[in-house]
């Protein structure tokens, strides 16, 4: 007697231990090693990040300049579908919602989704999958919360991870064909600490080049430069509410309209946060 | 995959600036009756949950719902979160997410 719900492709895609055969929508990559550890790595992410991927086509899926593969999510499970050989939850971490679809051939994967119900924290290790341009998550491990201190603790890891990606490994993201907004995050940085290395020069010299600047990138760097340097003064500093993008103008003889577009740039860089609308800190690392 | 309705993390503190939108926070409870509960923020203000949760609260409450002002939370959705929970690392993660990480939840 044959099993007929038996499907070799998709039992091992959900054990997920075999990564070349699990993603067939992931190509083999002739890769280096350092493309292969990083194809490898989980990453504990928000949906939100999830939904700013760059969209590379769906076999080519990378956030911050690291390839995501596998990747770890917390939230709340608000609808759970049922089907024969797998269940699908929707799972709402506070930034999103995404689907989570979990393969259930054995008794232990049965197990394991029977102990979920709706409205209970779970977290989630699975891997991105895009098809036809619907982004799911192919899950391999599903359990619920139990420890709510979890929920804290993922969150300010997707935070680490973030900045660790975006700061602290320099300039990940060498490809200069992203112009999104996750990008932004990772190809700036180096452009920015090159000017800030050495604040006096970078000063001084943004400000005997402005006027010879005739493209719109070493104006945004040259304007960036000038903010920054104002916004880390000590008396600036001091301001706990900040400092408004008008006072900022006005200090610096720039239009407002220039100065919000440089601290929104500089906001989404991490290096200036917002206190209220349109007041300004220095992100005092 | 849907991003349109997040809750922002709030304290008590970081309330007013999402008046009018979903939030999320914590709460350690300090009285509960049929229409609200009322706690502590996990930076020690007084909020209000209107609203009642479908089973008894634990000691510390997760509220999801709309702020309605700076004190007070029309919830929609709660969970209890037992009776010990780290509420000054939660306060922290609100700074952050609404501080120089915004952009990773909203």
């Amino acid at each position: 007697m044959q099993s007929n719900e038996f499907d070799g492709n998709a039992a091992f895609s959900g054990g997920g231990f075999m990564p070349s055969q699990a993603t067939q929508t992931t190509p083999d990559r002739p890769s280096s090693a350092s493309k292969n550890s990083d194809a490898r790595c989980l990453l504990p992410l928000t949906v939100k990040q999830l939904v700013d991927l760059s969209r590379g086509g769906e076999s080519d899926i990378s956030i911050e300049g690291v390839d995501v593969n596998n990747i770890v999510l917390v939230g709340k499970v608000s609808k759970i579908d049922n089907a024969v050989s797998e269940c699908t939850f929707r799972v709402d971490d506070g930034t999103g919602w995404v689907e989570c679809t979990k393969w259930v051939h054995e008794h232990l994967d049965s197990v394991e989704v029977d102990a979920i119900s709706v409205g209970m924290y779970v977290r989630v290790y699975g891997q991105l999958k895009s098809i036809h341009s619907r982004r799911t998550v192919h899950t391999f491990s599903i359990r619920p919360v139990t420890d709510y201190n979890e929920i804290t603790n993922h969150f300010i890891e997707c935070i680490y991870v973030h900045f660790y990606n975006t700061k602290m490994r320099g300039c990940i993201n060498t490809q200069p064909g992203m112009t999104n907004s996750v990008s932004g995050m990772t190809a700036q940085p180096q452009v920015a600490n090159s000017n800030f290395g050495d604040p006096g020069k970078g000063y001084s010299y943004e400000a005997n080049q402005t006027s010879q600047y005739n493209n719109d990138e070493e104006q945004i760097r040259a304007l960036s430069s000038m903010v920054l340097q104002y916004l880390r003064q000590p008396a600036c500093i001091a301001f706990e509410m900040g400092v408004s993008s008008v006072v900022v103008a006005r200090e610096l003889n720039i239009s407002v309209d220039k100065v919000r577009q440089t601290l929104d740039f500089l906001a989404s860089e991490g290096l200036v946060y917002t206190t209220t609308d349109d007041y300004f800190k220095f992100t005092d690392a | 995959m849907d991003i349109s309705s997040p809750a922002a993390f709030a304290n008590g503190g970081l309330l007013r600036m999402h008046v009018g939108r979903k939030v999320r926070t914590v709460l350690q409870v300090t009285r509960s009756d049929i229409a609200s509960v009322i706690g502590k923020s996990t930076d020690g203000y007084q909020l209000v949950a209107k609203g009642s949760p479908h089973v008894p609260p634990t000691s510390f409450v997760e509220v999801i719902g709309v702020a309605e002002n700076e004190n007070t939370i029309r919830a929609e959705l709660w969970t209890n979160f037992g009776d010990t929970f780290d509420a000054s690392s939660y306060d922290q993660l609100c700074q952050l997410a609404n501080g120089e990480f915004k952009h990773l939840f909203l």
